[in-house]
């Protein structure tokens, strides 16, 4: 990373960590606070009102948000639905809706199911136009939405994003409850609702579109994890280097020592996994790299929120000492948008290729 | 330098393979002797110098000069095209060469950093029989006497020792000091008079670890590398800047020739006529092996580039790659079943990742045992990583 960009996330990241402290556990930020701050335009182009950014950055914020456990919409809107918005070919819809995106004046949603990888929607030709047909789950922070960018195939069979108001005759969208609190999800169906033309947003590149978005899902969680699990371990270590047993800082014996030594190799490793995912997913994307940051860092981020809790001894399995809270975040990060068994299938699919030497090195990015 | 110069140069290092790099090395250094494989291995040396690409960490001034980006892909390609690695030339070219950079004199340099380049062979006289883990209670001593140090002791598990001709010696000057303050740092000709080198014959049934027995060995003032007495901290400081280094070297090395290795193994059909890579388990476990092995890659590379590496970078990356380094040559063993018991020797000069599995396996905790073992990295990175309180002192 040039010195330049690192000085930059630094400040960044300290205004963020910042403002979540501020905010508390059990509230979300506010909304308007955000939009002041930028955040929500880190990757929108500047001559819509965003800082013209990248993904790099966006990741910063969305880092903090796992680090800090927080809540509220901002990972979805941010990283999703803006993330999909600027791989849309530049039209008024799409610009517009940018535009009060930034600005903090709509909160779309992206509608990806989280529990199965597939495009979940189909736009069919009607007598009386469009109608949009399909359902997606575990869609986050679905109740937040006041619109939904849902993607579909077009009757062509061609990957768009189909943009409508949430409350949509038609489209229903319901709660789905789940044990971790700090996040919503909601089931979205449609039932034909129609669909004007200009709703339908069309892919810059169609080919790689919902690789890309579902790539970016998953990076987006591995962000999330790696920041829990940074928590995780600096909470423990300040916990081994204060409690006495035995007479003796709990953190000078090396059953403890040993564990938390554990957890930081868990989470450099992680960190360089993510990182190099963060920055394919900044420029043109690389699968490869999205599922090795997603299946490792989300994997690894339950064994340290484990070790934290175990660690931590009863106090830790209280509901007051709060790593219940890291813990159940960083396991739905590790099942949404993919397990870990999922993307390592995906990265296996290359090895009979590779095993026939029709790739010249294995890992030669 | 530029993305292109980078694959023009990467584009060289592959033509340079291909003409370079002998076909039957694998099958001439099975079995080889001794005398063979020194040959080989100095042979090889030269080869990769007249390239530049034997000391490509050194400083340009040195014959080396290359960036990180450029050694790492050097060291991708020449794992790549399953090069022979540098054995013995290892701990000169690394240790020897760091510590001499970093805390020798110019006339140590000058009269070494040339020889190493024309063979001069080094091994490492740290642990002793009672100085494993606890290294710094080592005993063996070197007396001062005019302008010379004379030195009784015993040295233990220094690879390489049968063939080397100087040696990295720790010997205790002060013996009234604490045990960290009396240590002090000698360069030792190893044909000097009262060196003797018995062999130590391993769990692989190699004998590359040897004994080095120390008897009024007289070593010139001269060859003090630091202040006297100050030896510890030079050990440390060096094998730091060393660990990254050489762990680069490695790292491509599992990535490129083992994980390679692995998948071929894995796609080759057994008996039965499927293949282990049908297996779902086994492509599970491939892939997790190949993120991981992504991930030490990518730490190794930033230890290297980092300026001021954190303190407990080193360990940390040694820890990561010796553990993986054991669990994808064990996995490799139960992919290879009985027939890799079969395989009784490996071929010298190839890397830890060889091939033969279970010779591979059964070696990989020449990286979970020495260089400070793994309980060792885990309480420095614990230490100083993390800043947790230290184990009490014995009583």
């Amino acid at each position: 990373m040039p010195e330049e960009h690192a000085e930059l996330h630094a400040e960044l990241r300290a205004v963020v960590r910042d403002l979540l402290a501020k905010t508390g556990p059990d509230a979300a930020p506010d909304w308007r606070t955000l939009a002041r701050s930028g955040w929500l335009g880190l990757e929108a182009p500047e001559e819509l009102d965003g800082a013209g950014a990248s993904f790099a950055e966006t990741a910063v914020v969305l880092h903090e948000f796992g680090r800090a456990a927080a809540r509220g919409p901002y990972p979805a809107v941010a990283a999703l639905a803006l993330g999909a918005l600027t791989l849309l070919e530049p039209s008024p819809g799409r610009d517009g809706l940018i535009e009060a995106t930034v600005a903090g004046r709509t909160v779309p949603i992206l509608a990806l199911d989280g529990e199965a990888e597939h495009v979940p929607f189909r736009l069919l030709r009607t007598a009386t136009g469009l109608a949009l047909h399909g359902a997606a789950r575990f869609v986050q922070e679905a109740p937040a939405a006041d619109r939904l960018l849902l993607p579909a195939l077009d009757p062509a069979g061609t990957p768009v994003l189909v943009d409508l108001p949430a409350r949509t005759a038609g489209l229903t969208g319901s709660a789905i409850p789940v044990l971790d609190e700090t996040r919503t999800f909601g089931e979205i169906s449609a039932q034909g609702p129609t669909v004007p033309e200009d709703s339908v947003l069309r892919f810059a590149d169609e080919a790689k579109a919902v690789r890309r978005l579902h790539d970016r899902a998953a990076v987006a969680l591995a962000c999330d994890s790696l920041g829990s699990a940074e928590a995780m371990l600096d909470a423990t270590v300040a916990y081994a280097g204060t409690r006495e047993q035995f007479g003796r800082r709990i953190g000078s014996f090396q059953a403890v020592k040993h564990l938390c030594a554990d957890m930081l190799v868990k989470v450099e490793v992680a960190r360089h996994l993510v990182g190099a995912a963060v920055r394919a997913e900044a420029g043109e994307g690389d699968p490869v790299a999205a599922a090795m940051a997603k299946s490792h860092a989300c994997a690894a981020a339950v064994e340290v929120a484990g070790t934290a809790m175990q660690l931590h001894g009863g106090m830790g399995y209280t509901w007051e000492s709060g790593i219940h809270v890291h813990l159940k975040r960083v396991t739905l990060d590790r099942e949404l948008c993919g397990s870990p068994a999922a993307h390592r299938r995906r990265l296996a699919d290359r090895y009979p290729a590779l095993a026939r030497g029709e790739a010249e090195t294995y890992t030669s990015r | 330098m530029s993305a292109a110069d980078l694959a023009d140069f990467r584009a060289d290092v592959r033509a340079w393979c291909r003409a370079h790099i002998p076909s039957d090395w694998r099958a001439a250094q099975t079995g080889a002797t001794d005398a063979e494989f020194v040959a080989f291995q100095q042979a090889w040396f030269q080869e990769l110098r007249g390239a530049g690409y034997a000391v490509p960490h050194w400083p340009a001034e040195w014959g080396g000069g290359m960036s990180v980006a450029q050694q790492t892909v050097l060291y991708r390609e020449l794992a790549a095209h399953d090069a022979p690695r540098l054995v013995l030339a290892f701990v000169a070219i690394h240790h020897a060469a760091a510590t001499l950079l970093a805390a020798g004199t110019d006339a140590q340099r000058e009269r070494h950093l040339p020889a190493i380049l024309d063979g001069e062979i080094w091994v490492q006289g740290f642990s002793e029989p009672d100085a494993g883990s606890d290294l710094a209670a080592l005993r063996t001593t070197a007396r001062r006497q005019g302008d010379a140090y004379v030195v009784n002791g015993q040295k233990v598990w220094a690879s390489g020792a049968a063939h080397a001709d100087q040696c990295l010696l720790l010997a205790r000057t002060d013996p009234a000091a604490p045990k960290r303050r009396g240590i002090s740092y000698l360069l030792m000709d190893m044909r000097s008079p009262g060196v003797e080198v018995r062999p130590i014959r391993q769990a692989t049934g190699e004998s590359h670890f040897c004994e080095i027995f120390l008897d009024d060995v007289v070593i010139p003032a001269g060859n003090l590398v630091g202040p006297e007495h100050d030896g510890w901290r030079v050990a440390q400081e060096t094998l730091g800047t060393e660990r990254g280094m050489t762990m680069l070297e490695l790292a491509e090395r599992l990535g490129n020739g083992g994980f390679r290795w692995l998948v071929e193994a894995c796609a080759r059909p057994g008996r039965d006529g499927t293949a282990p890579l049908d297996d779902s388990r086994v492509r599970d476990r491939l892939a997790e092996l190949e993120t991981e092995v992504t991930g030490l890659r990518a730490l190794c590379a930033d230890l290297v580039a980092n300026d001021a590496p954190g303190p407990a970078d080193a360990s940390i990356v040694k820890l990561y790659y010796s553990e993986l380094l054991q669990r994808m040559t064990d996995f490799g063993a139960q992919i290879a079943g009985p027939a890799a018991h079969t395989v009784l020797r490996k071929p010298l000069s190839s890397g830890w990742e060889s091939g033969a599995w279970v010779l591979d396996f059964v070696g990989s905790w020449e990286w979970t045992i020495p260089g400070g073992t793994s309980e060792i990295q885990r309480s420095i990175i614990g230490e100083r990583g993390l800043g947790l309180p230290r184990e009490p002192k014995a009583v």
